[in-house]
């Protein structure tokens, strides 16, 4: 989704003058364009009064907050302890196997968004994967395409 | 809020008072006893990242951070048991686990706390069989500072500072964990007329100033007080300078100027025009009498005070309140200012007593004041009226004699050159060389407000007498000895230079 001022202003006007409401407000922007955009960080330091650099820090200390476009489907391997000891490792090697990229890549078409986060705080269900809010629990390098034929299936409908 | 309510607690077994609401780090320093801290500052809000400060409380089953914690009454706080020791050292254990430990090329050596705290509370043997993480070792951040994010402890002084006094919020604390650094918003870097005193407030190396970088040790610094004399508000500055050996040719004497403390007038902080005063002690300065603006090898001082005596004595006392024309200005002292009353409007009873001074800037509202001489009262306070030169009553006088550079800041080159080549006798008493000194038939070097002792009357009406920070350079004598010395010429009786 372009991110045009119009629609900026519609996310940022209700917290206007909150210092307090930066995560929100970032977190509001990243639902909406899968990102954060530097006009957006520029725009929100300068309603809410804070210092750019600040929104910076906000933006780069979180892992959910994304810099750079993401795309529409986020595919999160867990690579945690329990994952990794269960072979977190060998699905995320057939996730980029199949997707063509590496872990914190974004597909050249747009579609995929490759993750690998530590932890997900699931581990009885590990080796454990996320794509589009929905977790996948024992996950296997074979069980991979299913899911991503699956993500594929809830764009179409 | 009762403001004097007072609390009664015991540090390391000793009844302590202080103030309600106090910090227990405030309240511990109070009563003499240090508690080591890196993102502490009393100027800045607490932000209790370091961990240094940690103590023991009775009652309280973890170590407190003191530097957050607020007195009450009754409460019994030890800061210097085994606990709180063991404590202590792992905390540098930790910020020491990912500095670069390059003391020996860091200009922060000799007044760094990390340093400071591992010779007091550290002193662990090293277990860091890992290699360092690496990072950037020179950043340009504005206004000729460099950051060097290996050094940095993370305390946030910086970040703090730049977005609780200045409030211009440059720089900030990006990524996180061991990812953690400071930086700048892309093309955004620090521009603001206090970015100094982040050299200042610094506990580590990691901010650095240009101007002093690799130049000197700290531990060379003789550090003097003084009060600024570049604006009206009378901030207390430290004066560093080298003494001890003779300087090589070019070397500077003085190194740094940085922020004195005096929470009745600056806090903690200076502004950047104050901290760049450190240029005018050492630079463009007149280290011997001129005559027409040509170094006179066989004059002293004396010889050229006599020379001024001998024009005024060639006025006939009744014409002199007309035919001598006076121009001081507002960097003398208090006491350099009295003498001068008493000599040329109590003693001559000249008419043309005239101040000069820089034009007024712009206040900033922090602490940089419009007016840019620093004792503008002080001239109040002395019984003369700050008038403005006229051209007329100078090019009109028989005798000259005029103390500062300052003419030029209040007529165009030209207008002044032929007014004052219509006076017979002039003289010039400065401190810097400039356009003026061919102009005059003798120029006499003086110090600047660093090499002497006096008073200044701030903007707020404050008085505060300030002692001698740096030996005065060579072949140069204070205002006050050239006034007391011109008064004893002309038989007059002034008292002298050191009466306050």
């Amino acid at each position: 989704m372009p991110v045009s001022p119009n629609g900026l202003e519609v996310l940022v006007r209700r917290y206007r003058g909150r210092r307090r409401a930066l995560i929100q407000v970032l977190q509001d922007i990243h639902d909406r364009y899968r990102w954060l955009p530097p006009e957006a960080l520029e725009r929100v330091a300068e309603a809410l009064g804070v210092p750019l650099v600040q929104v910076y820090g906000v933006a780069t200390f979180y892992k959910s907050f994304s810099l750079t476009p993401r795309g529409r489907h986020v595919c999160t391997v867990c690579l945690g302890t329990a994952c990794h000891v269960r072979g977190g490792a060998a699905v995320l090697e057939e996730f980029e196997r199949r997707l063509g990229i590496a872990a914190g890549r974004t597909t050249s078409d747009g579609r995929h968004t490759l993750e690998r986060v530590n932890c997900l705080g699931a581990c009885a269900l590990a080796p454990l994967v996320v794509v589009d809010g929905h977790y996948h629990g024992q996950m296997t390098p074979v069980k991979v395409g299913a899911v991503l034929a699956a993500a594929a299936k809830d764009e179409a409908a | 809020m009762s403001g004097a309510a007072r609390v009664g607690l015991t540090i390391d077994g000793r009844p302590v008072e202080a103030a309600a609401g106090a910090s227990v780090l405030k309240a511990a320093e109070a009563a003499g006893i240090a508690i080591p801290h890196f993102c502490y500052h009393p100027g800045l809000e607490i932000e209790g990242n370091c961990r240094m400060c940690l103590v023991e409380i009775e009652g309280y089953p973890k170590l407190e951070l003191s530097c957050s914690t607020v007195v009450r009454e009754g409460m019994i706080v030890r800061t210097s048991t085994d606990r709180v020791r063991a404590a202590r050292k792992d905390v540098l254990e930790f910020l020491l686990a990912e500095h670069p430990l390059d003391c020996p090329i860091c200009d922060k050596a000799g007044e760094c706390l990390l340093q400071d705290h591992y010779g007091l509370h550290g002193r662990y043997a090293g277990r860091m069989a890992e290699v360092r993480e690496r990072r950037e070792k020179k950043i340009p951040i504005g206004r000729g500072l460099i950051l060097d994010r290996e050094r940095c402890v993370l305390c946030t002084r910086c970040v703090r500072f730049l977005r609780q006094v200045t409030r211009t919020g440059e720089l900030g604390v990006f990524e996180r964990a061991v990812g953690s650094e400071l930086g700048l918003a892309e093309g955004r870097p620090v521009d603001n007329d206090y970015s100094g005193n982040l050299v200042d407030i610094c506990p580590v190396g990691a901010i650095t100033s240009e101007d002093f970088r690799f130049r000197t040790r700290a531990w060379f610094l003789d550090r003097r007080p003084s009060v600024c004399p570049r604006c009206a508000r009378g901030c207390a500055v430290v004066v560093e300078s080298v003494t001890g050996y003779p300087l090589a040719a070019g070397e500077r004497r003085v190194y740094r100027v940085t922020a004195g403390v005096n929470p009745a007038v600056n806090g903690h902080w200076i502004c950047d025009l104050g901290r760049e005063g450190r240029r005018e002690i050492d630079e463009g300065r007149l280290g011997a009498v001129l005559r027409k603006g040509v170094r006179e090898p066989g004059l002293a001082w004396p010889g050229a005070v006599a020379g001024i005596a001998a024009a005024v004595r060639s006025v006939p006392a009744a014409e002199r309140p007309g035919g001598v024309a006076v121009v001081l200005n507002a960097r003398l002292t208090s006491e350099e200012l009295a003498l001068a009353r008493e000599l040329f409007v109590a003693g001559l009873g000249l008419r043309n007593v005239f101040f000069a001074g820089l034009k007024p800037g712009r206040a900033d509202g922090l602490l940089l004041t419009a007016e840019r001489m620093p004792n503008g009262r002080g001239v109040l306070e002395a019984g003369l009226s700050p008038r403005p030169p006229a051209l007329e009553a100078l090019a009109a006088a028989r005798v000259l004699i005029v103390f500062g550079p300052y003419l030029t800041e209040h007529f165009e080159a030209g207008a002044l050159g032929r007014a004052l080549a219509a006076v017979p006798a002039k003289f010039l008493v400065s401190a810097h060389a400039g356009p003026l000194d061919r102009l005059f038939d003798a120029v006499l070097p003086v110090t600047v407000p660093a090499e002497k002792a006096g008073t200044y009357t701030n903007i707020d009406g404050l008085r505060q007498g300030f002692s001698r920070a740096v030996e005065p350079a060579p072949g140069v004598v204070p205002e006050g000895a050239v006034l007391a010395r011109l008064a004893r010429s002309l038989g007059l009786d002034i008292g002298d230079a050191d009466a306050r």
